[in-house]
């Protein structure tokens, strides 16, 4: 079934490639079809998934390369199942929403649909290499709808992105080989992996393995200070890229964060967690006070992406420090991290979905040019206010159940960390009240006289972004219990990996 | 049951706001009142019956509400001031965007039931952050005006900075113990129970305008009367001085709490007070006032009266709400908010005689209502020490002389003039409100004390007959002081009148540096960080060029660099196999130098080979699988 879910889009992807002869729209309408179908799959799961049980589910294997070890194996668990869940969300809305596609529709639909089954074959793979071939291949996507159908200095801006994260992606297949080979018999299936621990006990070469995966993935999260490559990206590429770059990309690097660094390696985790701990507030503070100094607006919310992501990491890292705190405390900050990636997808990925309105409008980001659009737009300042009041974290919308998780959880572990980190909340505040006064408020220019509200597509992808948001704000507990499931299951098996290296 | 008292009128608020177009302003208020009486039914309802109220969010995370003393109270109270100003809002605010106004109003009064029916720290926090939000799109409401806007943000952001307190309190709640219910909070000890009251008083400090936060009340007046009347009586500003109430028993077990709230309470009041008796526009005047009163308050709370800051909480939530709608009827007649300008007492006798009603209670003078609790705060201070007693009666001379200053300005006797008059509505919604002050004389009926203390599950304290006299002195004086000052104003510095400075302050020592700090590091950002990577891509290349002697392009160069790092890695993995080991180095070395060459034509335009790449080096994978066996 899940193989379906993976699948399918790339079918989809190859049959919108040589489906000739519609027109834009119905092959539009096709593409999101098709990008909808992974979308029942996960609510099917979701409905059959088990949150009594900890380990993963509903698991599909095949032969793939028996010598090496490698097979294809696929399931999940109550972390994959919501990051899955936001995938197939976030991925027909992107292709749904109109942008301009230059002329060459088919591929652009193409790679957004071939994206999405990169994107969840690596949530769903069990199977480190597997993970790795997918990993490498959502850049692949992510490069050319950058480079193809981004403006501004695009292709300079996609290589960047390609060839930065790309070297994270090799520290990271470092990293994979190093546990690899470690492993009698070898393999990269990763529940085996888990339970061997292969590097236990060994200081060194966990510490390094440990190393490549942190600077490895942070890149791709990305943590200060290897975000550079995030502006540029996010800058020149068009909204729904955006949208799925913030919503998808970043959230492999913060789920491997878990699935592999801390169940993998919970004894370097441990000892090394203050100091990812630091490096997450540092992303949080310099990450909001850096988007304050911007005037671009797609550049602000880029860095508001460093900022929430440090959210992230500063919960694994909460959850890492076995022995500081207690396990309810680390337990509450590992799935405030969960859930926050989720709503991060959810609401930065709809902020980027309006950016893209907003540039297929006035081809204009910088924020002093805008003013007073409410009156010719209420429905996009509408909008807008929404997310950007979800984005700081307001109760009741679902940034708020995240925040609230990882920093009263990490209060009890890195108390310190957790009060500088708080610091972030204030200035996300005031950046996004201050992007709000000058898109929305005040006077309306001239030069936008005409400018057109949302239409009713964008209307239509908004609102289910918009709807999940207040649900979540309002009533999680559908969405904490399957998280918990795994926070619970995945500190219990690191616990007792740190516990029996030490003993 | 007990749930429907913050969501009718946030439900109410929200369908108001996106169905009413059509209604006419009669139709408006009136649904509104109607559902602010319907809450304020059901709360009494709720409170007869001690009903409790849980709802799951998550493992160990559950939202509670409980009605009972204070809280109580306070139910009862939100909506009972807010229908009458709602019911003004809809006749004295101008036609554009009326029902936006009166569906926030009605849904702000809902986000405050939340507030002060939250059983733990985490519903707390959810009502504290939405009553936040919620008056920051009431103080911009004129969203044309980036003025108003940029208030609204002023009144936010600090505010927010107060909430930050809430996050760091419900940390350390949960830490000792895991429960942030707030009658697990009374066990806690040592250090954390000093951050919880920390957390707790900072933002209770931050809500309640005490200092150093007052001024953001400045900026509130952005917004429109009825805002101001709701924001500055039951909810909003209440919530800080009722949070530190309600949560007294558990915190005062930290030595350091009570003289600082003390501190902070007797400070504000005396500095709001002397910041209000120089203003010349009446709204400011009552939002210094306003400051100035929650001072007293919580004089009375670092005391260990909660239920004297209750009374007072009570009483001035009505004179302040009829004072600031009847000042908004003024304003409405002489065109301008500065009293100098005024003395409207015979164009608008009726309005005149209200709110005389208004400033005899913020005066203290008996048998009103406002007059036993400032009575009550005074005997609470003077408990505590006589010195603070005298402190307060200070304190309540202010503001008799200020509201002197402001009745006589505003409504004194001047020309019998043709003014814009009031409708009937609104003078109905001063009335009652004037009506509810007057009608809190009761709390000097024999036995109210009594029951004052019962319902705050505190004591109240005892009144005597010198105290009683020194308030009536302080009163005395303070209206001689008013009076004179109405005649002849003194002059003062701008920076005076504008709360001590304090707002330039903060503007040149946190805001401005803040935002400078930001373009800096967003500067540092683009050029060095960024640079950096430039730097380090330039010298792995020098350092593979050297290696390699090859001259490629820096990513190969740098990507050969890893390749050989990698080999460093599996000089140290002795004990693995050796073969394999080369062999997997061996690949990404190989990988990396396909890398490179791919990176150069990427660079040059011949991107599509990528596809083609990745599917040869899964192919050498898994030729190389094949040799391993």
């Amino acid at each position: 079934m899940l193989t379906a879910a993976i699948f399918v889009p790339l079918a989809g992807a190859i049959a919108v490639l040589l489906l000739r002869g519609l027109d834009a729209r119905l092959l539009r309408i096709v593409a999101t079809i098709i990008a909808s179908l992974p979308l029942v799959i996960v609510i099917i799961a979701w409905l059959r998934f088990d949150t009594g049980q900890g380990g993963f589910q509903l698991v599909e294997s095949a032969r793939w390369i028996p010598s090496l070890g490698a097979s294809y194996n696929v399931g999940l668990d109550g972390l994959s199942l919501p990051l899955a869940a936001l995938t197939a969300v976030l991925f027909p809305l992107a292709i749904a929403y109109p942008t301009d596609d230059m002329g060459r529709l088919r591929e652009y639909l193409g790679w957004f649909l071939f994206l999405e089954s990169m994107s969840l074959g690596l949530f769903l793979a069990l199977d480190l290499l597997l993970f790795y071939v997918f990993l490498d291949l959502s850049l692949v996507g992510m490069y050319f709808l950058i480079g193809q159908w981004g403006h501004g200095d695009a292709r300079r801006s996609a290589l960047k992105f390609f060839l930065y994260t790309l070297a994270g992606t090799l520290l990271v297949l470092l990293g994979i080989f190093g546990l690899y080979l470690k492993m009698t018999p070898r393999t990269f299936d990763m529940a085996e992996i888990i339970r061997a621990q292969p590097l236990a006990g060994n200081a060194f070469a966990g510490g390094l393995v440990f190393l490549a995966f942190i600077i490895g993935f942070g890149i791709k999260i990305p943590i200060v200070p290897f975000h550079t490559w995030l502006p540029p990206a996010h800058v020149d590429a068009p909204g729904p890229a955006s949208t799925i770059l913030a919503g998808v990309l970043l959230k492999m690097g913060t789920y491997a964060y878990i699935r592999i660094v801390l169940a993998m390696l919970p004894e370097a985790f441990q000892r090394y967690a203050v100091w990812v701990g630091v490096l997450a507030v540092v992303s949080i503070v310099y990450g909001a006070l850096v988007s304050l100094g911007q005037t671009n607006l797609k550049r602000r919310i880029a860095y508001t992406s460093v900022n929430h992501m440090g959210y992230v990491v500063l919960g694994v890292a909460a959850a890492a420090a076995i022995g500081k705190g207690s396990l309810e405390a680390r337990q509450l900050a590992l799935t405030g991290a969960t859930v926050e990636m989720v709503a991060h997808g959810l609401i930065t990925g709809a902020l980027f979905l309006l950016s893209g309105s907003v540039w297929n409008r006035g081809e204009e980001y910088d924020l002093e040019a805008y003013g007073g659009l409410t009156s010719r737009a209420p429905a996009m300042a509408g909008m807008t206010i929404l997310f950007a009041f979800a984005s700081l974290g307001l109760p009741g919308l679902a940034g708020f159940v995240a925040e609230f998780q990882v920093f009263v959880g990490t209060f009890d572990v890195f108390p310190w960390l957790a009060g500088i980190g708080l610091l972030g909340i204030l200035i996300t505040a005031a950046l996004f009240l201050q992007t709000l006064q000058k898109l929305f408020f005040g006077e309306l220019p001239q030069r936008w006289r005409a400018w057109p509200d949302l239409g009713p597509v964008e209307v239509a992808a908004l609102v289910p972004l918009a709807a999940l948001v207040v649900i979540i704000g309002v009533a999680p507990a559908w969405l904490l219990d399957v998280v918990n499931s795994a926070s619970r299951s995945i500190l219990a098996a690191a616990a007792s990996a740190a516990r029996s290296a030490v003993g | 049951m007990i749930w429907l008292v913050p969501l009718i009128p946030l439900g109410a608020g929200t369908a108001l706001w996106c169905a009413s177009r059509r209604l006419h302003r009669g139709g408006l208020g009136a649904a509104a009142v109607a559902g602010l009486i319907a809450t304020l039914v059901l709360a009494a309802r709720v409170g007869s019956s001690q009903a409790s109220g849980e709802f799951r969010w998550g493992a160990g995370l559950e939202l509670t509400l409980e009605a009972g003393g204070l809280s109580l109270v306070m139910a009862l109270l939100v909506p009972l001031i807010a229908a009458p100003i709602v019911g003004y809002a809809a006749y004295h605010e101008p036609e554009r965007g009326l029902h936006r106004l009166i569906g926030l109003l009605t849904a702000f009064v809902g986000a405050m039931e939340l507030l002060v029916l939250a059983g733990d720290l985490l519903t707390l926090l959810i009502g504290w952050e939405l009553v936040g939000a919620l008056s920051w799109a009431l103080i911009g409401f004129e969203w044309r005006e980036v003025a108003a806007v940029q208030a609204a943000a002023q009144a936010f952001v600090p505010t927010r900075f107060g909430d930050l307190g809430l996050f760091l309190a419900a940390g350390a709640a949960f830490g000792s113990g895991g429960s942030m219910r707030f009658d697990a909070l009374a066990s806690m000890t040592g250090g954390r129970r000093d951050v919880l009251a920390v957390g707790i008083l900072l933002a209770a400090v931050a809500k309640s305008g005490q200092l150093p936060f007052s001024p953001w009340l400045f900026s509130a007046m952005a917004g429109p009367t009825p805002v101001s009347a709701l924001l500055h009586s039951a909810t909003m500003v209440a919530a800080g001085a009722y949070a530190l109430a309600r949560l007294q028993p558990a915190l005062a077990g930290a030595a350091w709490f009570g003289p600082v709230v003390i501190a902070i309470g007797l400070g504000t009041a005396l500095a709001g007070g002397a910041v209000a008796l120089v203003q010349d526009h009446g709204k400011r005047m009552l939002a210094a006032s306003t400051s100035a009163q929650y001072g007293l308050m919580f004089v009375a709370i670092g005391a260990g009266f909660p239920g004297a800051a209750g009374a007072h909480l009570v009483t001035q939530a009505f004179f302040k709400a009829l004072l600031f709608l009847a000042f908004g009827v003024a304003m409405q007649a002489a065109g301008t908010g500065d009293i100098r300008a005024m003395r409207l007492g015979r164009a608008l006798p009726a309005t005149a005689a209200l709110a005389l009603v208004g400033s005899l209670a913020l005066a203290a003078v008996p048998p009103l209502g406002g007059a036993w609790s400032k009575g009550a705060i005074v005997a609470a201070a003077s408990e505590h020490g006589p010195l603070l007693g005298i402190g307060v009666a200070l304190a309540g001379a202010l503001s008799a002389a200020y509201a002197t200053r402001l009745h006589l300005l505003a409504f004194g006797r001047g020309e019998r003039q043709r003014s814009a008059q009031p409708t009937r509505p609104e003078i109905v919604a001063i009335g009652v409100l004037a009506a509810g002050t007057i009608g809190l004389s009761v709390l000097w009926l024999p036995g109210n004390a009594a029951r004052v203390a019962r319902i705050s599950g505190g004591r109240v304290p005892e009144e005597s007959l010198a105290l009683f006299a020194t308030g009536i002195a302080a009163t005395v004086a303070g209206y001689l002081v008013g009076r004179a000052l109405a005649r002849k104003p003194i002059a003062v510095p701008a920076l005076y009148a504008d709360w001590l400075g304090i707002p330039a302050a903060s503007q040149l020592l946190i805001a401005n540096p803040t935002l400078a700090l930001a373009r800096v590091l967003a500067d540092f950002d683009g050029r060095v960080v960024d640079a950096g990577v430039g730097a380090a891509a330039r010298v792995g290349g020098g350092a593979a060029r050297l290696l390699a002697r090859r001259d490629t392009l820096n990513l190969d160069a740098a990507v050969m660099a890893l390749g050989s790092g990698g080999h460093a890695l599996a000089r140290f993995w002795g004990r693995a196999d050796d073969r394999i080991v080369d062999g997997a180095v061996e690949w990404v070395a190989a990988a990396a130098g396909a890398g490179g060459r791919l990176a150069r034509r990427l660079q040059t335009g011949m991107t599509h080979q990528y596809l083609l790449g990745i599917a040869v080096g899964i192919a050498a994978l898994i030729v190389l699988a094949r040799v391993w066996r």
